[in-house]
This record gives C-alpha cells, structure tokens and sequence, in this order.
C-alpha cells in the first residue's frame, strides 16, 4: 500500500550545450510517496553511461549551475531551487580537511535553518554519530578516515543542515561489493529517517541504483539527436521492486537490470 | 647484497636511518676529496675552515651580527607575510584582482636598479634593507601562494554553497583557515629566499652589521676560511629554520602530517 501524493521535485526542459549540447529537454518529476503507518522518503535514481551528462545534470539539481534553458523546481510550492537548498554528496566526499569530523558536522549543523543551541547541537551529531558507526571518529580528521567512512560524514553534514533533498553523485563507485550493500542500507535509512526525505542517486550502476529506488530515470543519448534527455521512466514500486532489502536475490529484477544493461 | 643495489635503484623508499647513513658518507666522501684536491691551492681545506669557524664562533662580535642579521631577516619575514597574505586575500575581490597579478609580476624587476630608488623613498640604512628585504620577498610569496588558492578543488566551493555559506564565509572557510597551514609552507619556502638575500642587503649599508657585512669584509681581504666558514654558518642556520618551520606546521596544524609526503 502506497500513495504518490503532490510534486517536490519538478525538473522542465532542461538545457545544456558548452561546445556542444549536452543535456536536451530533461523533464521529470519526482512524487512525495507515503506508506499508511510509517516514515518513506523518495529515493530516485538518474541512470546513465559514463560521461552522458550526469554530473552536469547533478549541479543543476543542486542549483550550482544555471542550465541554458528550462528550470529545476523544488518544494511542495515548487519554487525554483536554489544552491544551499539541495544536499551535495560529490563523488570523491569533500570535507574540509583542516577540521575534525566533529568540526565538519558541527558547520552543517549551524547552517540549519533551525536554530539550536550549542548543546542540542552536538546531542544531534552524536545521535547521528552513533547511528552511522561514527562515534568513535569524531576527534578524527577526514584524511584519517576510509572513503566510506567519509561518504558517511559528508551524508550526515548535508542532513544536518536540514535538506530533505540529498544529491548523491556516483555513490556506489570505487567501492568494493561489500561495501556497496552498506552503502545501500545506509541510504535506506537514510530514506526513512524523514517522510520528506528525498535522495537522487546519479549512477551508472544499475543494480545498485534500482536497488533502492522507487524510481529510475534513464538519462542516454537519442539517435539523429545531439544532447542527452531522459529516455525512460521506470516504475520500480509499481513492478514490484521495491521497498524489498533482498531483491537482488530476485530473478525478474535481475533481468530487469539485464535488459537495462543491454539496452544502455 | 640486495639492499646494496636498492640504494643505486630509482623509486625506491629508504628508511630514515640508511638516509642518515648515506648523508654521513656522502659528507665524508666529499670533505676527503676536498681535503685531497684544495690542499695548496687558494681555495682553503675544510681543515683551514674548521680553524676559521671555531675562531669567529670564539669572537666578541659574532653573536652581534648573528643576532643582527636573524633580526633583521624575522623582521622583514613578519612584514612580508602580513603584507602578501593581505594582497593574496584581496586578489580574491576583483577590484585588487590586478594588483595581485601586478605584485606577481614585479618578481621580474631586478633589485639592483631600483637600490637607488629606495635609497631616495627610505630615510637611514636600515629602513633601505628592510624594504629591499620585503621588495624582493613579497613577489615571490604572492606568487606562491596564489598558485596553491587556484588549486583548490572547485567542489570545495561548492560545499561551502550547499552548506548556505556567504562568499565571505567561504573565504574564511576555504581560504583563510583552511590554507593557513600551506601559509607556513609557503613561509619556509620564502624564508629561503629572505635568508639568501640578506647578506646582500647587508652588503648596502654595513653600518649596523650582520653577517653580510662579515661576509664582505672578509671577501675584501680574501680571507678565504672565513668566507667559507661564515657560508658554513649561514647554510647551517637556514637549515635549521627550515625544520623549525616545517615542525611548527605540523604543530600548528597537525592534519598536515596526514597530507605530507615524507
């Protein structure tokens, strides 16, 4: 049981050309999705090859950049996002290398639009800490830490801050198959620690991208067309792919990534 | 056998005492060589130069000029920093984007001609050092420290947006605080620059001493060990204050010894 209510993230027509088009009429939505009895958040993921545009894609989600046309809209009013409004988890997890990962947080925290005193603060972090596996590293600064561990810390900074948006730019790469199913159950937690949380994976990894998405967009180039757009929408709850921990395990969904691989 | 051959063997890591090792032999094998070579020649033998060295660390005015000359270069350091820190900061607003550019490229104006102008701008011998010693540091540190804010990742900037912060903030986030510790690289490598250029700032107005003056004086009589023996102490000395900065970096700032590739 589910119900996709109103709209919180439109993108319209989204344009992009440098030297030469690089996004062309990039339109999706993304629906606030409720389940009768518990917390679910949205989980999207922007499918794509290598160098098709994601990462361009990626910073104009985030409002870090201005498309040539078209426009991103966020929020139940849908207004036109702005950059500070949408979390950014960059592929190579920057911190600020001068701090302790208990500083990191700590800047995440005071950008939050609700104002907490210095104690309600650090109650926050260590709560969050404690979740992620990260209690221990606070007095560490992020050189010392794996790249796991720093995904971790850069998630949580951009939950602090209050963002129900996270953007998360390659999540699963470089990361060994171990890790990449912490990661996922991360971002499941993640997902269902607010109804209004909402994550947009951009990925090239299929598998784990339709993992824990309730729906994928596929972002690929058009013959006879310059510029990549969406190409197709995946309903993954409406499949049945959804919500469940072990469907990699599931024949269908496997053929499922199979045919996508294929036809990427 | 092996680690024998590892020593002549590019790319290859060594601990720090095989390094100590190999400097010991290094500095034997060539001090017996010019030992061997100078011996009644004009240029004297690291024997005649340890006569000179103990004989000037003996005399009265050593430790003067020493302290003159160490003085004289902390103090130029100190002005120096604060002045190319601020022109490096205020590059970042683009209204003193092009005096930063301007002071960069003042590193290709020679200090010789323009001695006479600052000899006219200053008002004793002192101040014309100092502001030769500044004249000839600060290009140099801009330059540098320029090259490591247009390195930094363009995501860093990009954190700071996500995380709601003004550009004001970002710039003391990014660039204030968060290369203060490259300030100290910079600052040991400047101070190179500082240590080298005070014996001939030294050499304009002998007045009030220093090492530089000694260093001429004794170029003058062709005193030859203790030219060689005050080159010994100025070198040493230089070294030591590198250590001392790179110590004081990590320090200051103990995540750098993380980012240091030894």
């Amino acid at each position: 049981m589910y119900k996709k209510e109103e709209v919180i993230l439109k993108v319209e027509k989204v344009n992009l050309t440098y030297d030469q088009p690089i996004l062309r009429d990039v339109s999706f939505v993304v629906y606030n999705i409720t389940r009768p009895n518990m917390l679910q958040g949205q989980v999207v993921s922007l499918v794509g090859r290598s160098g098709i545009g994601k990462t361009q894609l990626f910073k104009i989600l985030a409002g870090l950049n201005k498309p040539n046309s078209g426009e991103v809209k966020i929020g139940s009013d849908l207004h036109p996002v702005v950059a500070g409004e949408v979390g950014v988890v960059p592929q190579n997890y920057i911190l600020f290398n001068h701090r302790t990962i208990l500083e990191n947080l700590k800047i995440g925290a005071n950008s939050s639009a609700a104002k907490l005193n210095d104690k309600a603060k650090l109650e926050l972090i260590n709560d969050y800490a404690n979740k992620f596996g990260l209690k221990e590293h606070l007095k560490k600064y992020p050189m010392q830490l794996s790249g796991g561990q720093r995904q971790r810390v850069s998630i949580i900074q951009q939950i602090l801050t209050g963002n129900r948006f996270i953007l998360l730019d390659e999540p699963f790469s470089g990361l060994d198959p171990v890790i990449k199913d912490r990661v996922v159950e991360l971002l499941i937690s993640i997902s269902t620690l607010d109804e209004q949380n909402t994550l947009v994976l951009v990925s090239h990894d299929i598998e784990n991208a339709f993992a824990i998405s309730d729906t994928a967009f596929i972002l690929a180039n058009q013959e006879h067309n310059f510029g990549s757009t969406i190409t197709e929408t995946i309903d993954l709850i409406e499949m049945g792919f959804c919500w469940d921990p072990e469907i990699k395990k599931n024949k269908d969904f496997q053929e499922l990534v199979t045919q996508m691989k294929y036809r990427m | 056998m092996n680690s024998l051959k590892n020593l002549f063997t590019p790319l290859i890591s060594i601990s720090n005492r095989t390094f100590s090792i190999l400097a010991i032999i290094n500095i034997l094998i060539a001090g017996a060589l010019w030992q061997v070579f100078a011996t009644g020649g004009l240029i004297p033998t690291p024997a005649k130069i340890g006569e000179s060295f103990f004989k000037i660390i003996g005399s009265a005015s050593f430790f003067d000029n020493l302290f003159i000359s160490i003085t004289l270069t902390l103090k130029g350091m100190g002005y120096s920093i604060i002045i190319a820190l601020l022109i490096s900061y205020l590059s970042t607003i683009p209204f003193f984007n092009p005096l930063a550019k301007f002071i960069i490229k003042c590193r290709y104006l020679t200090l010789t001609g323009l001695i006479f102008l600052f000899t006219l701008l200053t008002s004793n011998g002192h101040d014309l050092k100092m502001s030769l010693l500044i004249f000839g540091i600060v290009p140099f540190f801009v330059t540098s420290f320029l090259s490591i804010l247009d390195s930094i990742n363009e995501q860093e900037y990009e954190l700071c947006k996500t995380l709601r912060m003004n550009n004001w903030q970002t710039l003391w986030e990014v660039i204030i605080v968060g290369r203060l510790d490259q300030v100290f690289e910079v600052m040991r490598q400047n101070f190179a620059i500082a240590w080298m250029m005070i014996t001939m700032v030294e050499g304009l107005s002998m007045s009030e001493g220093g090492l530089g003056t000694m260093l001429i004086k004794s170029n003058k009589y062709i005193d030859l060990g203790t030219v060689f023996s005050i080159l010994i102490i100025i070198f040493s000395i230089g070294v030591c204050f590198d250590f001392l900065l790179k110590q004081l970096r990590i320090w200051f700032f103990p995540y750098t010894k993380l980012q240091i590739k030894k």
